[in-house]
């Protein structure tokens, strides 16, 4: 195997990398440790190893990684922690919209990619979204309840904060769901 | 039916003679258990830690990304190994010989094993993961001199890096002689049809095998006097005889964590697996078997496993990391492509089925005969009890039929092998059954559901089609807790079905069908389950149980039932489950048998341990133990209300001046019971009669599960069964060329629904208490995915008055049909 060293950030931490001409961003980050990020088929046909590179969400196994040399790379390992959720998580957590789990991380963000360019998406727009990420056990129903419902979360945490009160606290500030506080917006109605 | 591994008579009580409520043995076995089981039922009020929708034990793991599957674990071993497949490309044939040096000259390769290798066993096997013995042929062996389809394994790779083993795997040369090859069941059959096995290459055989005609097995079973009842019909102008056909393709459980094993032998020289597995205790058994080692030095450990669905029942790729570690003499990882998962791994068998029947003008049933082909693939695990269950799970929805008939044949053809599936032949029997039934009903003109119901079971039915290919009625069942009525109704409600709004455009058309769905709540005589409670002195508790999480959420609901009875909350319960080595024996999770078996052995556990806690209460509350109760923490007295924590009795039972215990309970769960749960599958559709193409409007499933234990997990599990289902109906197949070549290599070309493919669904839970499950709970697993494929033919009829009996309906098809009714009708 013929090695090279490609430099790029993950999580925020700057990492030096040794790597193959041929490894996926994939091969890379789970060698690494990163193993939240799942192979699922190798052929970017399932988007369990979804990841962002430079707040884009890529399909890290068809990703060359010779791609991404001097990017910033985010996985599910940066996003929250257990008992400090990001907003996405905590809501697929309290839809219980996961079973078997192995889709979620590239499911979480597939989402907070969507929530980042669209931060009040409706039903359809959020499974239009999700299209290219695939799973079995759950029929996407809770899924996609999810992710409107993080939408709302989120939402009025941003609302608050902008109206001077507090912003996302330690623990995600999103395990209840506030009151859009700009009032007569339509941000709820994509609740299903 | 000469099943007589799984077939004990123990009654001498003649056929066709019904047990009733009045039978004083039966009322003495109710009024025994009766007082013991009263407990069981609580009122909503009363419960704590069940019908709760406690969060998922391991989901904050999942969505940090923190959790386990087996391929995670590859940093644990510096010196691991990667394993490739050499598989067959030809259907048929026999190695002549495999030149291995190319691949063994290469750097980082540590090791290539062919049949021909000592370290590869010469041992005929099923892959099952059934109970001994296996009710499945031996069949198999690890690596295989005679090839049986494209995609069976020949050789395997270790090597130091994955990429090094697929190109090590791919300079390992193979030389056929190759064999005419046979892919159609029917054909299969005929004298002339090339022979898959000769009579000494299989031990275990089933049932009415005859391998000189490809037949892996041929079974029947009959109540009453079929033939006799479809004559008469026929004789008579005010009963009719009605035969329809059905045909199902093959299915991928696309499971979204490939098969994975990682083999490795530890410092005290025990055999070791992390595997992905449905059946860990199992999978021990037949490993120690097939390798020749005694079962005390394998150890199976289950980590969190990205699902199974039928699939990882399988000791499919176990045997030969196992083969490869020994081989290499390191740890050894094996995972399988998506590739190998679509084309040479597992599937839902493909069938043919005839169902007839014969109906009164009054609507009542007088006979259903039922026959399936069943194409089993190359080899023939699973194939005759799936195809047993094609029968034995629909029938039982009209245990009043007096005259009922069911045989099938399973065939060997060179394609994939099918095996257990979610449902495991009830997706197809129900496609026949219902389509049939609401077929029936609308050519005699009768309301489709009303129909339906007039026949359908009732609490306090007894059930003989369940046990229609055994002998005796050891496993005849009374129906003790029912649901079925209330689901029809509720989910008629859900889906508008009496004011459903027709579009305004000419050419499209709208209907709704209903199937009525059944299964069962584990192997009726053929289960067990065992767990064990252990005290912690802060009050704590661990739960070690031998039942297998495959991501269900079953872990949950152990914690659940275990804090129901032990008085503390789910938190408290920290479950170890699943490890050979560390919990109580477990037959494993398939056939929906993980709630309804390991849940009440969990729940025995919990109560051989409240014994104990009452005991220490009694102590230290100076009152008796009968007017002691656990709950909210502690111990409390019923008469008194005074109360002891249960940190301070964990305390005092472990560090206590006069005596001390550790606080222990255990619990084991076998029965011959099976209680089905019950559902209805609605699906409203729109068809175009330009195009052919429909459209679903929306899915309603209101299940019967008994009591839901948590009640957020039963719902995921419907949606996800029904969007298996969904894909069956609409969507999933797998094809072949004419040599015997997948056209579907991957997720591109296989038809899996996606988030936009998905309709609105609704999900009902109808709550029946079941007295013979932990807190009156049967199953939910497999019964979501029997649905849509019948509810949505009966849709399609309902809309424009054609019947698609092929699955998976397409625009073609459809349209096809609605061509042929516009030319029947000029």
């Amino acid at each position: 195997m013929s090695h090279m060293k490609i430099e790029l950030e993950i999580n925020g931490v700057e990492r030096t990398v040794e790597a193959s001409k041929s490894d996926s961003l994939l091969d890379v980050l789970r060698r690494n440790g990163y193993t939240g990020s799942k192979r699922g088929c190798d052929t970017g046909a399932c988007g369990f190893c979804t990841v962002h590179v430079d707040g884009e969400p890529v399909k890290s196994c068809v990703e060359p990684v010779t791609k991404v040399r001097d990017t910033s790379v985010e996985t599910i390992e940066g996003l929250g922690e257990q008992d400090d959720l990001h907003p996405v998580q905590q809501a697929f957590v309290d839809s219980t919209a996961l079973q078997c789990g192995f889709c979620i991380p590239g499911m979480i963000m597939r989402s907070t990619a969507l929530l980042e360019t669209n931060p009040n998406p409706t039903e359809q727009e959020v499974r239009e979204a999700l299209s290219d990420n695939l799973c079995r056990c759950t029929g996407y129903k809770k899924i996609v309840e999810a992710v409107l419902d993080a939408a709302e979360r989120m939402d009025s945490d941003t609302a608050v904060a902008a109206d001077g009160g507090q912003a996302m606290d330690g623990d995600g500030g999103a395990a209840t769901v506030t009151e859009c506080a700009l009032g007569d917006c339509d941000c709820m109605e994509g609740d299903q | 039916m000469s099943d007589s591994d799984r077939v004990r008579e123990t009654s001498k009580q003649p056929e066709g003679t019904e047990r009733t409520e009045s039978d004083p043995a039966e009322a003495d076995r109710e009024s025994e258990t009766g007082a013991a089981r009263e407990p069981d039922r609580k009122p909503e009020s009363e419960r704590d830690a069940i019908t709760v929708d406690e969060e998922k034990d391991d989901a904050r793991k999942i969505v940090t990304g923190q959790a386990r599957y087996t391929a995670d674990y590859r940093d644990r071993f510096p010196d691991l190994a990667h394993g490739k497949v050499v598989r067959s490309d030809i259907a048929h044939g026999y190695v002549e010989s495999v030149d291995t040096s190319a691949a063994e000259a290469m750097d980082g390769v540590d090791a290539v094993i062919t049949p021909f290798d000592d370290v590869v066993p010469d041992k005929l096997y099923s892959s099952s993961g059934q109970s001994y013995p296996e009710p499945s042929p031996w069949d198999l062996k690890v690596l295989r001199e005679h090839v049986r389809f494209v995609g069976d394994p020949v050789a395997a790779v270790a090597a130091d890096d994955p990429e090094t083993a697929d190109r090590a795997a791919r300079k390992v040369e193979i030389e056929y002689r190759e064999l005419d090859a046979v892919f159609d069941p029917e054909e299969a059959l005929d004298e002339e049809a090339p022979q898959l096995f000769e009579a000494d290459d299989v031990e275990n055989k089933q049932s009415g095998a005859d391998y000189s005609q490809n037949l892996e097995s041929h079974f029947e079973g009959e109540l009453g006097d079929v033939a006799g009842a479809l004559e008469q019909a026929s004789d008579d102008e005010k009963r009719h005889v009605i035969q329809t056909e059905w045909e199902t393709p093959y299915q991928s459980h696309c499971v979204p964590e490939p098969h994975t094993t990682i083999a490795y032998t530890d410092e005290d020289d025990r055999h070791t697996f992390i595997t992905a597995t449905q059946v860990p205790f199992h999978t021990r058994r037949q490993i120690a078997h097939l390798f020749d080692v005694p079962i005390r030095d394998v150890r199976v450990k289950k980590p969190r496993i990205g699902a199974g669905f039928g699939s990882k029942q399988e000791m499919a790729i176990e045997p030969i990391t196992f083969a490869l570690h020994l081989a290499a003499d390191r740890p050894v990882k094996l995972e399988m492509s998506r590739q190998e998962e679509f084309t040479a791994l597992r599937f839902r068998h493909p069938m043919q089925m005839q169902m007839q029947t014969a109906v009164t003008d009054d609507g009542d049933i007088e006979a259903m005969d039922l026959y399936t082909l069943s194409n089993s693939g190359a080899y023939g695990t699973h194939g005759m009890t799936v195809a047993n269950n094609v029968g034995t799970k629909p029938l039982p929805l009209y245990p009043r039929v007096s005259n009922v008939r069911f045989s099938g044949d399973v065939v060997h053809t060179n394609l994939p092998m099918g095996a257990a599936m979610r449902g495991y032949g009830a997706p197809q029997g129900h496609f026949a059954v219902e389509g049939h039934m609401d077929e029936v009903a609308r050519r005699l003109d009768f309301d489709p559901i009303e129909f339906r119901l007039q026949n359908a079971v009732r609490e306090g039915d007894l059930d003989r089609s369940v046990a229609i290919l055994k002998d005796g009625d050891r496993f005849t069942r009374t129906i003790r807790s029912c649901g079925l009525r209330e689901c029809v109704e509720r989910g008629k409600a859900a889906i508008d079905y009496d004011d459903l709004e027709q579009p305004d455009e000419d050419h499209l058309h709208r209907g709704v069908g209903m199937a009525l769905i059944a299964q069962g709540s584990g192997v009726a005589g053929k289960e067990l389950g065992a767990a064990q409670v252990q005290m912690n002195e802060d009050g704590s508790f661990h739960l070690q149980v031998g039942g297998v999480d495959t991501g269900t959420g079953a872990d949950t609901m152990f914690s659940q039932i275990a804090a129901e009875v032990l008085g503390c909350t789910p938190e408290d319960v920290v479950v170890i489950a699943a490890d050979t080595d560390l919990t109580p024996f477990d037959y494993g999770a398939y056939a929906s048998s993980t709630t309804y078996i390991s849940g009440r052995a969990v729940k025995n556990a919990a109560e051989d341990a409240k014994e104990r806690l009452l005991e220490w209460g009694s102590k230290l509350l100076e009152e008796p133990p009968d007017v002691l109760d656990t709950g909210d923490g502690g111990v409390y007295s019923e008469r008194t209300g005074k109360r002891v924590s249960l940190e301070e009795i964990g305390y005092e039972a472990t560090y206590g001046d006069d005596e001390r215990e550790h606080i222990l309970g255990d619990g084991n769960h076998s029965t011959d019971e099976s209680p089905p749960p019950y559902g209805a599958q609605f699906v409203d559709v729109t068809v175009d009669t330009e195009t052919g193409e429909y459209e679903l409007n929306k899915l309603v499933f209101a299940a019967d599960c008994g009591v839901a234990i948590n009640p957020a997990l039963v719902e995921g599990q419907i949606e996800g069964g029904e969007h298996m289902s969904l894909e069956y109906a609409t969507s999933g197949d797998l094809t072949f060329d004419e040599d015997g070549n997948p056209d579907v290599l991957g997720f591109r070309q296989y038809g899996m629904p996606r988030t936009t493919d998905h309709p609105e669904m609704e999900t009902i839970l109808v709550e029946t208490h079941e007295p013979t499950g932990p807190f009156g709970a049967k199953s939910i697993a497999e019964l979501p995915t029997n649905g849509v494929p019948p509810a949505l033919s009966n849709a399609i009829r309902d809309a424009v008055g054609v019947r698609l009996t092929e699955l998976p309906f397409t625009a073609e098809d459809l349209m096809a049909a609605l061509d042929d009714q516009s030319g029947a009708g000029k």
